[in-house]
């Protein structure tokens, strides 16, 4: 599924991690995140577009703000994520096990 | 509520082996590169083997917890309460049980609800009341 990729890709940088992480708190605006995080603005504006394009956070317009938010079957796409994470993880596991009783 | 996940893997190990495997031992198979803070800077995971012990990744530049033991049964059962990053205050039990020679791992990835509390409190209502209900229809 090219969604789950994306998913993927998108979690798979720590930064992102953080940022959807303090989206999850609550919503923010890109100023916001930024200044929490250490990274630039624009670093931080890149990154939501790719999770935005991973359909993980949405966008709405406050003002002159742009207010970043978890997308509501974002969490669709996190169990998605840890579902190939899981088979990975389960594999090396049981590939030790073999290894080790050969 | 997004449905839990569920994996099942078959190994040639008893479940007392397999659980200290999995524990124990979790540096030899956890994919650290993909999945941790410090990818290849990480030299150890460490699972402490008590209720309410820790599990974390260690670096040159300290230790980053990844959740906490809830439940230490071994070898059958291990409850731990998932803190990392966008899976945080999600539920990950793995039971152990004998199977022909061997044992089988059943990992349950579980609480991909909204992290309000509140919300995941309602929401492990309707888990429990589901699996009642498929339960009751099932004896029906």
């Amino acid at each position: 599924m090219s969604t789950n990729g994306l998913v993927l890709d998108a979690l798979g940088d720590w930064t992102r991690r953080q940022i959807f992480e303090a989206l999850r708190r609550g919503p923010r605006s890109v100023g916001d995140l930024a200044g929490d995080l250490p990274v630039s603005r624009p670093a931080v504006s890149q990154h939501l577009r790719v999770l935005k394009d991973a359909g993980l956070v949405v966008d709405r317009k406050e003002g002159v703000r742009r207010i970043y938010s978890v997308a509501p079957d974002g969490l669709a796409g996190i169990r998605a994520y840890f579902d190939s994470f899981w088979d990975e993880a389960l594999d090396r596991f049981a590939a030790e096990a073999r290894k080790e009783r050969e | 509520m997004v449905e839990a996940i569920r994996k099942t893997v078959l190994v040639d190990f008893t479940p007392e082996e397999a659980f200290e495997l999995f524990t124990a031992r979790i540096t030899s198979w956890w994919p650290v590169r993909t999945h941790s803070y410090g990818g290849d800077e990480v030299k150890n995971v460490v699972l402490e083997p008590h209720v309410g012990g820790r599990l974390y990744e260690v670096t040159a530049g300290g230790e980053q917890d990844w959740g906490s033991v809830l439940a230490w049964e071994p070898p059958r059962r291990l409850l731990l309460d998932w803190q990392i990053g966008e899976a945080c205050g999600t539920e990950v039990e793995v039971t152990f049980e004998p199977e022909g020679p061997g044992a089988r791992v059943v990992l349950e990835h579980r609480g991909f609800g909204a992290s309000d509390p509140r919300e995941r409190y309602s929401s492990g209502w309707d888990v429990v009341l589901a699996t009642y209900a498929e339960s009751s229809s099932k004896n029906a």
